[in-house]
């Protein structure tokens, strides 16, 4: 399609559990993400989705070398950063930035907005103090915010708001990829459309890749080309948005897409949501890590585990039975709540407007 | 609120100054004012001072304040209790910010560290601390005496040591909760260097806990550095020192108490005053808390 902007391969990151005060030995191993691969093109946006505890949020992270991976390759316009260290790891910091779920906790309360912005010039050094003030006051404008709000702190701003404060920062070096991670998920859902739409809106001026983590797959569905779905730290099925809403593969996929309320009463009894819990990370299931909540669960996913394969273009999912499991029966494409329906015509006409 | 007003016409909010700020609490101004005139009185006691604080008349000892035109009388040896107390004010002070400065400032600078560099130093740092709280100050006090000779940079050296594992407890603590912050996340994916992270995002949202803890030491100080005076390990007679000069006094208690309860009285002012400001400027300094 377009080029590849990052790669991922095999990323890993397990934590270990040690036991014991003065001579800990290890016991055992969290396994946050576990071999996870994916790719985002140039002005793409791929969301990735799961419940929590899934490792979205790790393997944000570890793209980001926020955290260093256990094992695993990132490839940035085909430079690999996995272990890149001084000026190489700067530049890298330069074109990928990240927004944070709390709008709270994500901007220094010591700092005025216009301090909060201006940083990563700074650190980066660009432009000069001149230069920089009227690219703060640019980009207050281009996130919707006015240019007499830079000298004010953090507290005097409401979620929202901090929120357009921390895509300006993000955006202020001009990166080529921005992690999402979750950023409107603590926002109102009024407020929520607004940023959506503002994050589509830059993605379309400065050609963003946005690497979106969700858990909402209305905002998915809004803002999504294409969606890598996880399951206990490993990615179990991608596919363009229109493929995944409409064919998903994957029984997780389906479950997830099912328990979307719904207010048809016909879909009464013909929705069966999973039962049990999420295995721990600790002590992953053998074979399939979904078969023991898989409602086509065989023999064979027990002992062995499937690797993702290719279903059709563009489309992947990790399940032995993918192509013979039995139609589900349920209209995925149209499988929004109304509530969800209703958000999503809220976006449409902030949008237009 | 009236029509006139333009919604799209930024209103900047006077921003009012942090003095401004600190004048409108009343305990705040007052402490301000007296922490003003104190240091005053100490910076320039050389020029307020009505006669030598060496200066002495026997014929004046032990004198009740108001009598002989000496308002707050004489010490044992005759000597002007004001001059003393002034020069003493000044010795006590310098003694008591130097201790906080050094030994604070490195308390800190460990605690953000350990709280920084958590894998690799958190481990070493609160051991050494840990060894270092198990010290009483006197102890440390005498065994540094008995190095470098009693005097006035034994007793700075003494209460900055004790100074340094309280500050960086307290430092580590604070700054393990910023540490689990966003912001700071945020600031390293900007890709700065570490001493910025720390001096930029790290370190000013440490300032309250440092700033009372600061205060609330300074008084601390002051008090244990009179006590080790009153051991002779710090300042050597005649020198005056607010300390020294009330354990001085504790002999002649019965016949002439002013020469212990003034010195005292000045320590109080001293160390209340400073503790209301530091409490005060917590607050002011804080711009969540600014209205």
């Amino acid at each position: 399609m377009s080029d590849t902007l990052l790669e991922v391969t095999g990323l890993a990151k397990h934590y270990p559990v040690r036991e014991g005060l003065i001579l800990a030995r290890q016991v055992g191993v969290v396994r946050a993400v576990d071999g996870v691969s994916f790719t985002v093109n140039r002005g793409e946006t791929l969301a990735l989705v799961g419940e929590s505890g899934c490792g979205k949020s790790t393997t944000a992270r570890l793209v980001l070398r926020l955290i260093e991976p256990s094992a695993g390759t990132i490839n940035f316009e085909g430079v690999n950063v996995t272990r890149s260290a001084g000026a190489a790891q700067r530049a890298m910091r330069r074109r990928m930035q990240i927004v944070f779920q709390d709008p709270y906790a994500s901007l220094n309360p010591r700092l005025t907005v216009a301090d909060t912005i201006a940083e990563p010039m700074i650190v980066h050094g660009i432009g000069d103090t001149a230069s920089r003030r009227k690219r703060v006051e640019e980009l207050l404008g281009l996130v919707g915010l006015r240019p007499f709000h830079a000298q004010r702190y953090p507290h005097e701003f409401s979620g929202g708001q901090r929120q357009r404060i921390g895509i300006a920062r993000a955006l202020s070096v001009q990166p080529d990829l921005v992690v999402c991670d979750e950023p409107v998920s603590a926002l109102d859902v009024s407020i929520q459309a607004q940023v959506v739409n503002l994050l589509k809106d830059l993605q379309r001026r400065f050609g963003l890749a946005y690497l979106f983590i969700a858990h909402d797959l209305a905002v998915v569905k809004h803002v999504a080309d294409r969606v890598a779905v996880m399951y206990l730290g490993q990615i179990v099925e991608t596919a363009r948005k229109g493929d995944l809403f409409t064919t998903p593969r994957h029984p997780y996929t389906r479950a997830l897409l099912a328990a979307i309320p719904h207010p048809d009463p016909q879909r009464r009894g013909q929705v069966k949501p999973l039962g049990g819990d999420v295995p721990s990370p600790m002590n992953p299931p053998p074979g399939c890590r979904f078969h023991t909540r898989c409602p086509f669960a065989q023999e064979r996913c027990r002992i062995e585990a499937p690797a993702l394969r290719r279903m059709a273009d563009g489309h992947e999912a990790a399940c032995h039975f993918a192509e013979t499991l039995p139609p589900a029966g349920l209209d995925f494409s149209g499988g929004l709540s109304e509530i969800a329906a209703k958000r999503l015509a809220l976006y449409a006409r902030a949008l237009a407007a | 609120m009236s029509a006139a007003t333009d919604a799209s016409e930024p209103i900047a909010p006077p921003r009012p100054g942090i003095l401004s700020r600190l004048m409108r609490e009343p305990g705040a101004a007052i402490s301000l004012i007296l922490v003003v005139l104190l240091v005053g009185a100490a910076v320039f006691a050389p020029l307020l001072a009505p006669t030598d604080p060496y200066d002495n008349d026997l014929a004046l000892s032990m004198a009740p304040p108001g009598s002989d035109g000496l308002l707050l009388g004489a010490d044992a040896q005759g000597r002007d209790m004001i001059t003393r107390l002034l020069y003493g004010l000044r010795v006590s002070l310098m003694m008591g910010f130097a201790a906080v400065a050094i030994g604070g400032g490195i308390g800190a600078l460990l605690g953000f560290l350990a709280a920084f560099y958590r894998r690799w130093l958190d481990g070493p740092i609160m051991r050494l601390v840990d060894i270092m709280l198990s010290f009483p100050a006197i102890l440390v006090g005498l065994a540094i005496a008995a190095i470098f000779g009693p005097g006035i940079f034994s007793v700075v050296l003494a209460l900055s040591v004790a100074t340094v594992p309280l500050m960086a407890r307290i430092v580590r603590g604070s700054a393990m909760v910023v540490m689990r912050l966003d912001f700071i996340e945020a600031a390293r994916a900007t890709g700065m260097s570490d001493a910025r992270l720390i001096w930029r995002h790290l370190a000013p949202n440490c300032l309250s806990a440092i700033f009372v803890f600061a205060t609330l030491r300074f008084g601390q100080v002051i008090l244990l550095g009179s006590a080790l005076s009153f051991l002779g390990l710090g300042a050597q007679p005649p020198v005056p020192e607010l300390g020294a000069m009330a354990s001085e006094g504790r002999n002649f208690l019965f016949f002439a108490p002013h020469i212990a309860v003034v010195p005292c009285v000045v320590i109080f002012i001293v160390v209340l005053a400073f503790n209301v400001l530091g409490d005060a400027l917590r607050d002011a300094l804080d711009p969540r808390l600014r209205v």
